[in-house]
Order: structure tokens, then C-alpha cells, then sequence
């Protein structure tokens, strides 16, 4: 049951972003070419919902719905990578003129040429994932080695 | 091509603002889409990164199902406008004018669209949704960074299709 509570939530996140013009692609060169403020208007005003918000869950704690502990704010971390990553998605958001999320919800409105961006973003997440594991396994083996090794001495009795 | 109904930007960002409040007040997980592009590559491979992406959310597969929710949201979007859904390859006036025609051509520049996306989102660690409407609202340093990061590639691409190369 809770999965179709999810996809409730991914259905009303869709139809805001479609409403939002999101899913619009003209929208997209406009904001890029400085000709059209749709989408900066609507990333300001979430924006500043969201700054709002989270300034209040984490002065009131609240508890979520789901998981009944105290909601957790935990910011994304800085790496290397941060910065030529975020240029790089970004040329990849002026020419499909569509984000991960809205190229979803472009499917649904029967917006085809999303079914070729939706490709991409597939191969490119599968192409970090099979690189990063190759590093996963070259770099963290040795280390999960010498974590065991460490637990196995402090369970020895001194 | 579907014409849906556009509300004002401000009402739009209400509208994505309140939402995104309303996902982490019920579920506790803030927004975020990217890497449940992790979920579906880990739906036909077993390589470890993905594994570990998912194990990290726990036990339900909540991204999984989000995405799926995702398009639903736009047939609804759709259908709820004057139009109903056309489905067409058209990307709009402005990148229909700056494209080729041919739609295998058209399918290769948004290919790699999508491929510098989903490089991108993972070596920056999360994408328009995670790093801009969570982690700019949590006025949180690399997120901002991110963004500002998102926009100036955006721009620079943009900027080069309707101006260098297509101009």
C-alpha cells in the first residue's frame, strides 16, 4: 500500500511541475537566453516555500507522517566532483530542455522526444555507476579488509 | 504537440514549493529524483554501486515507485487541458528552429542530452530537484554551488545553439 502512496506523491509532483511550466521546453530556452523569467519565477518562489519550510521543521522538529522519528535535515555534501559535474548537467539540461524529473512527466503529456532523453540519462547514470564501481572495488576491498581486521582486535579480551 | 495549462510563476513555485514541504512532512525524505535513476539501472544490473544507492533507502523502494507516480502526474496535467494529449517528436518553436530535422538526429543531440545529465547529476551528487529546490531551501553552500553550476552550463549551451552554431 505505501507504494501507491508513493506514486500518488510522484503524480502530484508531475502535475505541479507540469503546471509550473516545467515541462515546457520553450521555457526552458527562454530562461536560458534570457528572453523568458517562467521558470525563475517558479524556482524562486520554491525556493523561498522551501527556505521557509525547512527553517520551521527545524526549529519545531516535527515527526513525519511515515516514519514517526523527529525529520532529519541532511544537506548534501561538497565533493571534487561538484563543480564540473553541476557544468556538465547543466549542458545536458540546455539541450534536451528537460531535467531528470520533468522528462518523466513529459512522457505522460505524450512529449516523445523525452523517450530519447530518458535514454541518456540511463546510459550516462549507468556508465558513473559501472566506473564507480570499478573504483569501488579497487579502492574500498582492501580497507573493508582492514575494518574487519580492527573489529576482530577489540573483540580480543586484553 | 500537448499543450498544457501554464499557471503564473509564482503560483507554479507555490505550487512546487508546497509540495516538496508536503513530501518531507509525510514521508521525511526531502525531494529529490536523480538518483532514482540509480533504481532503475540497478533494475537490470547488479554492479555494486547501485546496490548500494539502493540500500541506502531503506526498505522500501520509494524512488521506484515516485517515478513511476511521475508520469501519471502528466497524463493528469494533460488531459486536464483544453488540448487533451498530442502525442509529437516536436520540441517547441525554439528548439525545433535550432535542431535538424531528421528524428534520428534529433534522438542522437537529446541522447546526449541526457547521457551529460546523468553523468552530471552523479558526479555533482544530485540534480535540479535535490541540489536547487531541497538543498538551495536548505541554504546549504555546495547545493547553492550546484546550482549556480546547473545554470552557467545551461546558459553556455543554450547560448552557443541559438547564437554560434545555429545563429
Amino acid at each position: 500500500m505505501i507504494q501507491l502512496l508513493y506514486i500518488f506523491l510522484g503524480a502530484l509532483f508531475g502535475f505541479a511541475l507540469s503546471r509550473a511550466g516545467a515541462t515546457t521546453y520553450d521555457y526552458y530556452a527562454g530562461l536560458f537566453l534570457f528572453r523568458d523569467f517562467q521558470l525563475l519565477q517558479v524556482i524562486g518562489t520554491a525556493v523561498g516555500v522551501g527556505v521557509v519550510g525547512f527553517a520551521l521543521v527545524r526549529k519545531f522538529k516535527p515527526r513525519s507522517l511515515l516514519q514517526r522519528t523527529p525529520i532529519q535535515i541532511t544537506p548534501k555534501p561538497y565533493k571534487k566532483t561538484l563543480i564540473p559535474g553541476s557544468l556538465i548537467f547543466g549542458l545536458g539540461w540546455g539541450l534536451a530542455g528537460a531535467c531528470p524529473g520533468t522528462a518523466l512527466v513529459m512522457l505522460g503529456e505524450g512529449k516523445l522526444g523525452v523517450v530519447f532523453t530518458l535514454i541518456g540519462l540511463i546510459l550516462g547514470t549507468y556508465s558513473y555507476g559501472i566506473w564507480e564501481t570499478r573504483k569501488l572495488l579497487k579502492v574500498d576491498v582492501p580497507e573493508f579488509e582492514n575494518v574487519s581486521q580492527d573489529r576482530d582486535k577489540e573483540r580480543v579480551p586484553v | 504537440m500537448t499543450e498544457v495549462i501554464v499557471w503564473s510563476g509564482w503560483a507554479g513555485g507555490l505550487a512546487v514549493g508546497l509540495y516538496a514541504m508536503f513530501q518531507l512532512l509525510v514521508t521525511g525524505r526531502p525531494l529529490g529524483i536523480s538518483s532514482g535513476y540509480c533504481i532503475l539501472c540497478g533494475c537490470f544490473s547488479r554492479a555494486l554501486f547501485f546496490r548500494l544507492v539502493r540500500e541506502k533507502d531503506g526498505p522500501v523502494n520509494w524512488r521506484f515507485w515516485f517515478m513511476l507516480g511521475l508520469p501519471l502526474g502528466g497524463i493528469v496535467a494533460a488531459v486536464t487541458s483544453p488540448g487533451g494529449i498530442v502525442p509529437s517528436f516536436s520540441l517547441g518553436a525554439f528548439y525545433d528552429a535550432v535542431f535538424p530535422d531528421a528524428l534520428w538526429l534529433k534522438g542522437l543531440v537529446l541522447i546526449a542530452g541526457g547521457f551529460l545529465m546523468g553523468v552530471g547529476a552523479r558526479l555533482a551528487g544530485g540534480c535540479t530537484s535535490g541540489h536547487t529546490i531541497s538543498g538551495v531551501a536548505m541554504l546549504n553552500p555546495p547545493s547553492i554551488l550546484a546550482s549556480v553550476g546547473f545554470f552557467v552550463g545551461g546558459t553556455i549551451m543554450v547560448q552557443l545553439l541559438f547564437h554560434v552554431f545555429f545563429g
